[in-house]
């Protein structure tokens, strides 16, 4: 595997991994909630066994979810804390010209296509995203899980609201995987059919030199900074 | 006078000779009555009564009057009492433990006319009943008579005037509800009597889940009308909007998983059953000052709050719920922006790699 560089450590791959289970698992019990009159809604309901079930896994998934969240928020705030690793996901003002050049390479207008470190534009836009969302939807979940605590701590309103949120943030969420990520990892020509790097923790030389040109430069010490760990 | 067996043989020839003509043919006829005549020579004595087994007195008094007055008026006696066609005034009295068990026999000489409600009412909780030797449970004479048969439902006020013979407690709390008293008192022809919820012959226990599930369809029937709604100014979007909420959501799903005991409230249980009140009513159980403890009867705990946690049927408005209005403001255009502007990059990516092409 000499032309084959490590893209994600094991951690990161495990995470990933997880998240795609959970965010499988939390559409398939919360979409036939949301869309009632679907006949799927009822099938799926059906064949988990019934409302209660149905809400039980929505529940469990929920609260991994949240585990998870937090697990790799705190991971991140003693990375930082303890300065190691590198804050390759802040967006960075390169990032607006970057999606900028890009745009006017779509477009016809430029020839030269943006260079990449280790996270594009896009993929930091997801994974802040998923943050943001994520967040969103634990706080609103919490919520829904604890109505009476709510109505006391905070007004009785806020139950509507989070419950219209949570599942106009999950359809929003749902949508943008089916559509974005699916596509820039599946369909999309430059990995079709499957980018398999998030699962292997490995990428090709050639992507990397194509997708990921600075980090690529840094990580062999061909121009500024020596390596560096993985972020 | 106890019934004797004095044979009276020229009546008997009567009866056997004009038995075979003396059936309604037609109707444009007026009908014959000389059978009526006949039975009614005896039946009509006011004290004519006969001893059963068990000590009690059946009268066997009919008074013609009564006879003329039924919905029954032109059916002959023997189209009934079956077992007596031809029989004339030799027949014996019959053996009959108790007055209930006459009652009950004779009942089930309605199916040879009314066979259709008659098979319905054995799917009812009252035959269901029967079945398991409660002989008290209502049979068709115990609601619709015997000689003095009636519309059942003419007024229609005396529906629930019949269910209250043995269902008193509960016709008391209804007659003082919005839709009882508005029945009893107005004759409204709107608001339901027992048998619009209940129905009349296949009555099924309320009790049971699959029923109970089936309440917001039910009440649905009516506050779902415009025409009939418009005229008390109700929403018809009562069903709607409970089905988007959680409760009513849940209900759903749970009725086409297979029932079971429902997991969350139906309209009964913030809005009562037979109590039901207008919702302004000072005694009504979902009036603001009142639905807290209406709540709480599900969560025991709900602070002063909480009842705001329903939107009381309304749409969320700036005005009425400024919160929820504005979270579902921000998505309806935070999704299709964001949602848009993916697909726009794809599109546009995928019109750059068959350019360089």
């Amino acid at each position: 595997m000499s032309d084959s560089i490590r893209r994600f450590s094991t951690k990161q791959v495990i995470e990933h991994l997880v998240l795609m289970v959970l965010f499988i698992a939390l559409s398939v019990t919360g979409f036939p909630q949301k869309f009632l009159s679907a006949s799927a809604s009822q099938a799926i309901v059906n064949l988990l066994g019934g409302v209660g079930v149905t809400r039980l896994l929505h529940r469990i998934s929920g609260v991994l979810f949240t585990a998870l969240v937090v697990w790799h928020l705190a991971g991140a705030l003693i990375s930082i804390v303890r300065r190691r690793g590198q804050l390759s996901m802040v967006p960075t003002k390169k990032d607006f010209t970057d999606a900028l050049v890009t745009l006017r390479y779509y477009l016809g207008l430029s020839r030269t296509q943006a260079r990449f470190d280790r996270y594009d534009y896009r993929q930091k836009f997801e994974y802040w995203g998923l943050v943001f969302g994520g967040l969103v939807m634990v706080t609103t979940g919490l919520v829904l899980l604890f109505p009476v605590a709510t109505a006391k701590l905070l007004v009785g309103q806020v139950i509507p609201a989070a419950k219209l949120a949570h599942s106009s943030e999950g359809l929003m969420a749902f949508l943008a995987i089916i559509i974005w990520h699916i596509y820039n990892s599946h369909l999309s020509p430059d990995v079709f059919p499957f980018d398999g790097s998030i699962f292997t923790g490995r990428i090709s030389r050639e992507r990397m030199e194509k997708e990921h040109p600075l980090e690529l430069e840094r990580l062999e010490g061909t121009k500024e900074g020596a390596p560096r760990g993985r972020g | 006078m106890r019934v004797t067996v004095l044979p009276r043989l020229a009546m008997a020839a009567t009866l056997l000779a004009t038995s075979a003509w003396a059936r309604r043919d037609g109707g444009t006829e007026p009908r014959d009555r000389t059978e009526d005549k006949a039975c009614l020579e005896c039946h009509s004595d006011k004290e004519l009564e006969t001893d059963l087994d068990s000590e009690e007195v059946l009268s066997l008094t009919v008074e013609a009057d009564t006879l003329a007055r039924s919905v029954h008026s032109d059916v002959d006696c023997t189209e009934c009492h079956t077992d007596l066609k031809g029989k004339g005034d030799d027949h014996k009295p019959k053996p009959f433990p108790t007055r209930r068990e006459f009652t009950i026999r004779y009942s089930e000489v309605c199916k040879d006319c009314h066979f259709q409600n008659f098979t319905r009412s054995l799917d009812g909780v009252h035959h269901g009943l029967q079945a398991k030797g409660k002989t008290e449970a209502a049979v068709c004479a115990d609601c619709h008579g015997s000689h003095d048969m009636g519309k059942p439902s003419e007024p229609r006020s005396r529906i629930s005037r019949t269910c209250a013979k043995c269902h008193e407690k509960i016709s008391k709390v209804y007659i003082k509800s919005v839709h009882g008293s508005a029945l009893q008192e107005e004759e409204n022809p709107d608001v339901p009597s027992c048998t619009d919820c209940h129905r009349a012959h296949d009555i099924i226990d309320p009790r049971l889940n699959a029923w109970r599930l089936e309440t917001p369809q039910m009440c649905g029937r009516c506050h779902t009308n415009e025409k009939m709604m418009a005229k008390y100014k109700l929403s018809t979007k009562v069903l709607s909007s409970y089905l988007q909420d959680f409760h009513g959501a849940t209900i759903e799903l749970q009725k086409g998983a297979g029932g079971g005991k429902p997991l969350t409230a139906l309209c009964t249980d913030c809005h009562g059953i037979h109590d039901i009140s207008k919702v302004d009513a000072p005694n009504s159980k979902v009036m603001q000052a009142n639905l807290v403890e209406t709540c709480r009867a599900c969560h025991p705990t709900a602070s002063a709050d909480f009842p705001a946690a329903w939107l009381s049927h309304y749409e969320p408005t700036l005005k009425r719920a400024p919160l929820v209005y504005l979270v579902g403001l921000f998505y309806k255009f935070l999704i299709p922006f964001i949602i848009g502007s993916l697909i726009l990059q794809i599109a546009l990516h995928l019109w750059r790699v068959v350019v360089n092409r």
